[in-house]
């Protein structure tokens, strides 16, 4: 449907041929739809479900990371990680903003979160063993997270596009704090090339699994690429990672869990054996390792901060009986 | 006892110097101005070396973009003032830039402060325009300035200019190990 012509669209859309046609040739000039302009409802609607879906990540994305703030084992690697942690609180404030513009609500959202309905990155859904995780963390999935925010950074939605400009720029520290302690430790102690070695073993299948599932089994690829808001495919983007990936783990003396992978002179790139979407899709709905943990850990987080809401908001009425 | 609610909405603007213009930076929900403060100090100060913030209710911006703008019948309606406000004038001067503070402008409605603004500043191609009364802000006390800001500047181990990982790769490629230093 979405490789058809516009006069096509616009009827399997229900959508106004004219106004279609001429949404389509702004995003055609490279212009920013922004709140309050004309988008076809399926735009719209897409664009709350990957943006609340990439806010809730941005939370949940806290959780395995969070866990281990209390055993960091310096001040300098203690600072960084709350540092990584708030910024990632952040992220999901900017992201939740992003969706309001588009007539979401914040108590729809939380709430679609909290009873188990919204989606979010299946990573998170994977524990953290050691500490060593918290380094391969930043490399592997900060990394394919800013491959895949690099390009949403050019994404037709303005609000969408200026929160991944600044969260990208704020995701470079994550990627290379983690990247500096991979590099550490691969290099360290007998204890802690073991420990990384086992980090990276446990982390890569899951960190190639983020791109999603293969370009012929994306049902919404099409649409989000005609209208601009991905400019490419999730295969594209996990080639890239796997090129950029490959070459430098293997310098840290690091081993992937592959033995299927090999260079290809012909396509210049990195092939790995298959990945295994019975456990990706398994995953996702509901049966990873953390699922549950990761649910029940936002809900209580939620639950505990209810007296906090209700005592500011009667503060706030209170003041206002005053004035 | 009250509804769980994520409170309403707030625009956050905030000034990074003396020669920059105010800017838009983003939104926080609170219960009042005073929490939105706060809460725009904990979400958008994490880095920036500002040197002013301040929240308005985002129920209390007009708003309008260059879309609604070339068909004038669909322009939202504005409150009517009893008297003359100071309102302030935002505009999105082009895709490259923030949404930033013109100037402000007397008038008795933010439709007719768009107008004058318009005169004013002149600038038809705005991708979109942003009015309210500069009386509905909450802005952080000169006082309060420095222990507002300050935290950002002195952690340096957020930027990623700290990390020498491009040099240690190369060494792990070059040497398949790393150089004492």
């Amino acid at each position: 449907m979405y490789g058809a012509d516009v006069e096509q669209v616009a009827i399997e859309l229900n959508e106004d041929p004219q106004k279609l046609a001429d949404f389509e040739a702004r995003i055609e000039r490279g212009e920013k739809i922004e709140p309050g302009d004309w988008m076809p409802e399926e735009y719209r609607r897409q664009l709350i479900r990957m943006i609340s879906q990439h806010a809730h990540s941005e939370v949940v994305g806290m959780l395995p990371e969070g866990t281990w703030i209390t055993r960091a084992p310096s001040l300098r690697r203690k600072l960084i990680l709350i540092a990584k942690v708030q910024d990632e609180g952040g992220h999901g404030q900017y992201l939740y903003h992003a969706a309001e513009t588009l007539g979401a609500t914040r108590e729809e959202m939380l709430d679609q979160l909290l009873t188990g309905k919204a989606k979010y990155s299946n990573i998170f859904n994977y524990p953290s063993l050691n500490w060593t995780d918290i380094g391969t963390i930043g490399w592997l999935v900060d990394g394919a997270a800013i491959m895949n925010q690099t390009m949403l950074a050019r994404s037709s939605y303005g609000p969408y596009s200026r929160a991944m400009v600044r969260i990208c720029m704020e995701e470079n520290f994550h990627k290379k704090q983690g990247q500096e302690m991979v590099i550490l430790y691969s290099q360290g102690t007998k204890k802690q090339r073991e420990m990384i070695q086992d980090a990276i073993t446990r982390w890569w299948w899951p960190t190639l699994m983020m791109f999603g599932p293969h370009d012929s089994d994306s049902p919404n690829s099409g649409v989000l690429i005609r209208w601009g808001i991905k400019t490419r495919t999730n295969d594209e983007l996990r080639q890239e990672f796997i090129n950029q990936m490959v070459p430098d783990l293997q310098a840290c003396g690091l081993e992937l869990p592959d033995p299927d992978l090999h260079y290809d002179e012909g396509s210049k790139n990195w092939i790995t054996g298959s990945i295994d979407w019975d456990e990706f899709w398994r995953v996702v709905k509901g049966d990873g390792p953390m699922n549950k943990e990761r649910l029940e850990a936002r809900n209580k987080a939620h639950d505990d901060g209810l007296w906090v809401r209700e005592a500011a908001a009667a503060y706030a009425q209170r003041q206002s009986e005053l004035n | 006892m009250m509804a769980d609610t994520q409170w309403p909405r707030f625009m956050v603007f905030q000034k990074m110097n003396g020669k920059q213009p105010w800017q838009h930076n983003g939104t926080v929900h609170a219960p009042d101005l005073e929490m939105a403060l706060l809460n725009a100090r904990d979400v958008f100060m994490r880095r920036p070396d500002a040197v002013g913030l301040f929240v308005v209710p985002d129920a209390a911006i007009y708003k309008v973009t260059l879309e609604q703008l070339a068909s004038e019948a669909e322009l939202p309606d504005s409150v009517e003032f009893s008297e003359e406000r100071e309102i302030l004038v935002f505009a999105k001067p082009h895709e490259q830039s923030a949404c930033e503070l013109l100037g402000s402008v007397k008038a008795k409605s933010a439709l007719q402060a768009l107008k004058k603004g318009q005169s004013e500043w002149g600038d038809s191609k705005a991708l979109w325009w942003w009015l309210f009364p500069a009386e509905a802000s909450l802005m952080n006390a000169e006082a309060e300035a420095e222990s507002m800001f300050s935290a950002a500047r002195e952690k340096s181990y957020k930027n990623s200019s700290e990390y020498h990982t491009v040099t240690m790769m190369r060494q792990l490629h070059s040497k398949g190990r790393l150089e004492e230093d």
